[in-house]
């Protein structure tokens, strides 16, 4: 016995880097169940189902395509309804995402508060759990590409990287606000309030050219401008040069990781505390 | 003899806010700083427990008691020292056990099994003796919202056991159970214990920690005060209880202590041969002998006696208050001896002695605590042995 490792070794309340990369390694079976536990919480009684999970992204492109083109005359190319789907796809993955990712620590406090396991698999579930649903929208852009003359091109390449970078800057967004979270009580009202401000900020229903002035600049710093282009530029295209907006999304997405690992090193394991 | 827990000089501070705080008001500067307390729930604790041992932690509420525990099942760090566990934890800190309110009861056990460290498939192979073993097939697919605290635990305590853990953490759940579950529960902690699994145990109920404990310890307002064998620990967390009633009666019940006037020099109980003895058999004449001191003269001097049950429930109190002792001068020794029949359950008792004045609301002095052990009639339960004869009349065919 003397021989084998501790498994619970506490000096001090941080956890080293490595040892938490370790621990969430050996956590993955329980962010399995947990990402699938949140996908059937979140779905299961709703009476069309799994359907929910379609129906509302396309129901807002719906309706926002609607009213934008008629009342604000907004025009993109190649089709209004379509470049504001695409635009949509990444953002409700985003929003519906930190959402319940922020406070995904406060609201499981059932099981944090009697059973430790690295803290950061609750948002990281989040993350996975809402996956499926992104998917879905993805495809049905892809899909409905072709009906609007749209030639798919090596460009559809672009989605990966385009995913990829949604899935760090979501989740480094989601890590820190739930650490955050723990303490700051408001971070909950915060997340949600800026949620709302932030729509408007991201060029969904509007092309970034049609922005000028403190919009602009507002757009500029904004780290999902970079994911949307690469977006549109995988699919539905007619995005102008799109190198420095994905740099500074992918600014934003590595300050995050770090803030992330940093609160979450130093204070997951007196998260319970709080609790 | 390898150890399965170690604490060095663990102790934990916590800080209480008194309005959460929040980003906009500590942004804004609407007040100057969240209001807040530090206190150290529990501080100084050496401790060691061998790979196999039965170990138990007493202390009243609020000792910190569940804060060691929590430490050990590594759910909070501590602040100071250090704190190691060797093999596989299974935690069950207080009523909750850590369930997911909006799943089912067998999702629940494959995220706790998950937690414990089980994979699918072990989780899978165990899942239908967890169910049986917590009797609850007809709620297994229910939300456990919808689930009574019993049931909560009852699933809990199945799943925590059927994960085969090398250390077991049972905070004071299981007294949420029915007595049927809390005999199966003590029935499995005891073949757990014969198989080598480390059981360190928190509860109120000394009877169990007597049964179930090697060694135990006490800790009192953070501070351990007692480690040893558990009945000599009980004995040691009765001091503490009965030092504390002083206290606790002074400012309560209206009666007053009054230092000084009455030293206890003795008490001790004595078995039915006159000798002081620790162990009495159901139904024995035993007698209580207490020896003080009058330090200034008193008028009328009242001697009484409560008896506790090992829960901490007093099943007895009497005193002389009718015929008390006449006018005692000071430096007058003054022995007393109460005889009764210990006619009680099974069970580890404790009795205190108590010196009033005639007017029964000034306290004297108070004897340390009394600790006995009763062996009772196999058929008695409760709280005392009223030694009911079952007579049967003559059956009579009509
Ligand atoms: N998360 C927390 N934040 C602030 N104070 C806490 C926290 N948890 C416990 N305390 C305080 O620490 C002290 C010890 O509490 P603890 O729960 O360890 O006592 P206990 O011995 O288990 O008591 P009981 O017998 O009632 O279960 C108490 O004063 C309590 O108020
Ligand atoms: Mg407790």
């Amino acid at each position: 016995m003397l021989a084998t490792a501790p498994t619970i070794d506490l000096q001090g309340e941080s956890t080293s880097p490595g040892r938490l990369a370790r621990q969430l390694w050996e956590a993955r079976e329980l962010f399995l169940i947990l990402s699938r536990k949140e996908f059937h919480v979140r779905y299961r009684r709703a009476s069309f189902g799994i359907l929910w999970a379609l129906a509302l992204p396309l129901l807002q492109a719906a309706v926002l395509a609607l009213v934008f083109s008629k009342v604000a005359h907004i025009r993109a190319a190649p089709h209004y309804a379509v470049f504001v789907l695409a635009g949509m796809a990444p953002w409700s993955y985003f929003s519906m995402t930190i959402s319940a990712g922020s406070t995904a620590v406060v609201d499981s406090t059932d099981l944090s508060s009697k059973v430790y396991f690295p803290r950061a698999v609750l948002p990281l579930a989040q993350l996975a759990a809402n996956l499926y649903g992104y998917l879905v929208t993805v495809a049905i852009v892809l899909l409905l590409c072709p009906l609007f003359h749209v030639g798919l091109g090596p460009a559809a390449l672009l989605l990966l990287p385009a995913s990829i970078l949604l899935l760090a800057l979501t989740a480094g967004f989601c890590l820190t606000a739930s650490a955050l979270h723990v303490y700051f009580r408001d971070v909950r009202y915060i997340v949600s309030a800026a949620l709302m401000v932030w729509f408007y900020v991201t060029p969904v229903v509007y092309p970034a050219g049609d922005a000028s002035g403190k919009l602009r600049l507002l757009l500029e710093l904004n780290p999902m401008t970079g994911i949307l282009d690469l977006f549109r530029t995988a699919t539905v295209g007619g995005v102008g040069p799109m190198a420095v907006p994905v740099l500074i999304s992918l600014a934003w997405t590595l300050g995050l990781l770090t803030t992330a690992t940093l609160l979450h090193c130093r204070y997951q394991r007196v998260f319970a505390d709080l609790l | 003899m390898t150890n399965a827990i170690e604490l060095a000089g663990a102790g934990k501070r916590f800080t209480k806010y008194e309005d959460t705080p929040m980003i906009l008001t500590s942004a804004l500067r609407v007040r100057n700083r969240t209001r807040r307390e530090q206190l150290w729930a529990v501080r100084g604790v050496d401790l060691e427990v061998a790979e196999g041992e039965s170990f138990g932690i007493i202390g009243r509420n609020g000792s910190g008691k569940s804060t060691l525990m929590t430490m050990m099942a590594g759910i909070t760090a501590p602040t100071e020292g250090s704190v190691r566990v060797w093999g596989r934890v299974a935690p069950l800190i207080s009523v909750g056990v850590g369930f997911h309110r909006e799943l089912t009861g067998r999702e629940n056990i494959y995220v706790n099994g998950a937690i414990l460290g089980l994979s699918r498939r072990e989780i899978t192979d165990r899942l239908e003796s967890v169910i049986d073993f917590a009797g609850i097939e007809g709620f297994i697919d229910t939300p456990v919202k919808f689930y009574s605290s019993g049931m909560y635990v009852r699933l809990g305590f199945s799943v925590a056991v059927h994960a085969q853990p090398q250390v077991l953490l049972v905070d004071e759940v299981l007294a949420v159970g029915d007595l049927a579950f809390q005999v199966k529960c003590f029935e499995k902690m005891n073949e757990l214990r014969r198989e080598g699994t480390t059981i360190v145990m928190v509860s109120h109920h000394l009877g169990a920690v007597r049964r179930m404990c090697g060694r135990v310890l006490v800790v009192d307002r953070g501070i351990p005060r007692f480690l040893g064998e558990a009945p000599e620990a009980i004995a040691a967390f009765h001091e503490i209880l009965s030092s504390s009633t002083e206290v606790l009666e002074d400012h309560g019940s209206g009666t007053r202590f009054e230092p000084g006037v009455v030293a206890v020099r003795s008490a001790e109980l004595l078995g039915a041969d006159g000798e002081p003895t620790g162990h009495v058999e159901a139904g024995e004449p035993v007698s209580v002998r207490l020896r003080a001191e009058a330090l200034t003269d008193i008028e009328e001097v009242v001697v009484g006696i409560t008896l506790f049950a090992p829960d901490g429930t007093p099943v007895y109190a009497d005193s002389n208050a009718l015929e008390p002792f006449q006018d005692l001068g000071a430096g007058t020794e003054l022995t007393c001896t109460l005889s009764f029949r210990a006619q009680l359950p099974t069970g580890s008792y404790t009795a205190v002695l108590r010196v009033d004045r005639g007017d029964l609301r000034t306290n004297l002095a108070q004897s340390p605590t009394i600790s006995f052990f009763v062996t009772g009639r196999h058929t008695v339960a409760g709280h005392a042995d009223l030694e009911a004869r079952i007579a049967r009349e003559e059956p009579v065919r009509r």
